[in-house]
């Protein structure tokens, strides 16, 4: 099978993660050629089976490259926050001429860039990871399954639930700390929380039923003001109570 | 007429270059760099300053940690804070483990494929699979220290204002003495082989670091000492690019692994100096393209230094200790090297919450400088070799900056 990695605007961790497989990179090149992937090869394919695009559509030219990834591609996924919520970079609330303004202090746009969004707002894609950066193994786990034709499983649990799993102290109720862990999507094995520290929503909001206007409680109830919390909530995934 | 190359392989981030001929001679080059603006200040502003490290480091995965250090010194400076030495041991050897990863990333993965001929590093392991193996094996021992100090290989929210959220157990602290000792040897085979490189890029006058190895409280330079960014370096937009140029004195500069080493050899491990020093007559040449084996010999000094640190801190015995941060008023700048150079954080806050912000990162401080070399390369190339062979020196030529593209997009009017 043919695979393709595309980068959109993005910090590079979605592509260079991919890469962090180490020596299980080369199970993944047991079923796949990597046919581009401009971070680690100097050679262009043409079709592919499975796609990757990591990043937000931030200009003219990301717009252009994810039409020809989604176009050459049969199988697309929105690898990372970026490419499925529009990550940090999409949350900043400024009208685009502003924001061009404040970093490069003239009012043109000669670069043409967009405002960032993410590329589900674009395209369809056949499967979105989440995660900034995405858990590696879920990848692995992914590929493999579609090269073996079975469609990859979703997780849909919070990252609440691998702090109980992994019986890690909750920073929430012990240390009342800001954690968005019970209404974040898990995957990530509560990798945060680990180091004690609060979950800050990385991988999005877990789809389905769950109740943030309840974490806004809980979070005003600990003495965190409302700005505080939305602003908590949107970073990466632009949410809201 | 313009020879326009195609984006940029194996570099991180997107960026591509123009070659502007006239009365068939190069009269410029422009190196555009098309990954779009993130925005990373505007982001900032307003912000608890105690949440602002974590999303900072997002500005790019390679050297995340970096960004997290400059954040945080950039805060502990503005309020007051003092962090005992232990701390600033324990973030040193995350640095050493981003150098470590990121100097392997860009040596074994990105440049050998040119050495041997070959199109990316999973072809070359066809050939020289040992090699390629040696690489992937530092850059994860590099990456199991980011996940012990920064909390993931990428992007880990750890290193936090005045400590840690996790502080490393004993038995880490000897694996990674025990690692680095076994993994050094590989990385006297990599200052071999990339001692082999040749002379490309141009030759580089003015070389920039901080003035400790890793983090410093100002800048040096080869013509001065202690000095502050905005004291010397000037920003300026371009209409081509959506990173800016900086010029030091009104003249491009390079910093990185060069840089680094021709300004702090003193510092350097022993092994790494001795290695320095039979290769110094090379480096002072200056040539861009030796960036390459000053990484090499930055690997030998890293694995000695990491396991320095872990020695010191077994040795004398240590206990978590966070320093208490209060929200208050203040300025501060972060001056680190990331793996690929200078990075420098600069905030001002105002009860507790950041009220400006400006960064500027390795490959924003390099712009000005890639472009010398690009227009050196295409210079002597132009009319003297194929198309082909120029545009592949340029790409070569590049990738020895080992630019990181995605950093360089965020700037805040300074
Ligand atoms: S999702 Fe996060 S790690 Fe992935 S590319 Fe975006 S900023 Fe980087
Ligand atoms: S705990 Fe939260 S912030 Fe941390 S990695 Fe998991 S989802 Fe991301």
């Amino acid at each position: 099978m043919k695979l393709g990695v595309f980068e959109l605007t993005d910090c590079g961790g979605c592509a260079l993660n991919f890469l962090f497989l180490y020596e299980r990179l080369f199970d993944v090149l047991e079923f796949y050629e990597i046919e581009e992937f401009h971070m680690a090869t100097s050679l262009e394919g043409k079709h592919f089976d499975v796609g990757l695009v990591t990043g937000t559509v931030s200009s003219h030219r990301d717009l252009e490259v994810l039409r020809e990834a989604r176009n050459r591609s049969d199988y697309l996924i929105a690898l990372g926050t970026c490419a499925t919520h529009g990550c940090l970079q999409a949350s900043v609330e400024l009208p685009l001429k502003e924001k061009l303004k404040a970093v490069y202090g003239d009012e043109g746009n000669p670069m043409r860039a967009l405002d960032p969004k993410p590329v589900v707002e674009y395209v369809t894609v056949d499967l979105a990871i989440p995660g900034c950066p995405y858990d590696k193994n879920e990848l692995f786990q992914a590929l493999i399954d579609i090269a073996k034709g079975i469609e990859p499983v979703r997780p849909d649990y919070p990252v609440c639930l691998e702090c109980k799993l992994n019986e890690y102290e909750c920073v929430l109720v012990k240390k009342g700390l800001p954690c968005l862990g019970p209404i974040t999507l898990g995957g990530c094995n509560a990798a945060c929380p680990r180091s004690g520290l609060g979950c800050i929503g990385c991988r999005g909001p877990l789809p389905g039923e769950v109740n943030p206007a309840g974490e806004f409680e809980v979070l005003k109830g600990l003495g965190y003001d409302e700005e505080y919390i939305m602003r908590k909530f949107k970073t990466f995934a632009r949410w809201g109570p | 007429m313009i020879i326009e190359t195609r984006e940029f392989t194996r570099v991180e981030g997107n960026g591509k270059a123009e070659i502007v001929i006239e009365e068939n001679e190069v009269k410029d080059v422009r190196v555009k760099i098309v990954e779009g603006p993130r925005f990373f200040e505007l982001l900032t502003l307003g912000r608890d300053f105690w949440d602002v490290p974590d999303l900072e480091a997002r500005i790019c995965a390679i050297c995340y940690l970096s960004h997290s250090v400059a954040s945080v010194l950039a805060i502990e400076r503005a309020l007051g804070v003092e962090v005992p030495e232990k701390t600033e041991l324990l973030r040193e050897l995350g640095l050493i483990g981003e150098l470590i990863e990121s100097h392997s990333l860009h040596l074994y993965l990105l440049v050998a494929p040119d050495l041997f001929g070959y199109p990316d590093a999973i072809r070359l392991a066809t050939k020289h699979g040992e090699l390629v193996k040696e690489g992937i094996a530092l850059k994860a021992f590099g990456n199991r220290i980011r996940d012990l100090i920064g909390g993931r290989e990428i992007h880990g929210i750890n290193v936090k204002p005045g400590g840690f959220g996790r502080w490393p157990g004993w038995e880490e602290l000897e694996a990674i003495e025990r690692e680095a000792k076994a993994l050094l040897t590989v990385a006297k085979r990599a200052v071999r082989l990339f001692s082999g490189i040749g002379e490309y890029g141009g030759k580089a006058e003015l070389f920039v670091a901080t003035d400790g190895y890793l983090t410093g409280d100002s800048l040096i330079s080869n013509v001065e000492r202690n000095f502050h960014y905005f004291e010397r370096i000037e920003e300026r937009p371009l209409v081509y690019s959506f990173a800016k140029q900086s010029l030091y004195s009104g003249k491009p500069f390079l910093v990185g692994s060069l840089a680094r080493l021709l300004l702090k050899a003193e510092s350097l491990t022993p092994t790494a100096k001795r290695l320095f020093e039979e290769n110094r007559e090379r480096l002072e040449a200056g040539w861009v393209s030796y960036n390459n084996l000053a990484q090499a010999i930055e690997l030998v000094y890293a694995l000695e230094r990491a396991g320095e640190i872990a020695k010191t801190l077994l040795d004398k015995g240590f206990e978590p200790e966070n320093v208490p941060v209060e929200a208050g008023d203040g300025e501060g700048i972060g001056y680190v090297e990331a793996p690929r150079g200078v990075l420098v954080h600069h905030y001002r806050i105002a009860g507790g919450k950041i009220e400006y912000s400006n960064i500027i990162t390795p490959t924003a401080f390099n712009h000005a400088m890639m472009e010398g070399a690009l227009l050196w390369e295409a210079r002597n190339l132009y009319g003297n070799a194929p198309e082909d062979e120029l545009l592949r020196r340029l790409e070569e030529t590049v990738r020895a900056f080992d630019p990181c593209i995605s950093c360089s997009v965020h700037f805040v009017r300074g």
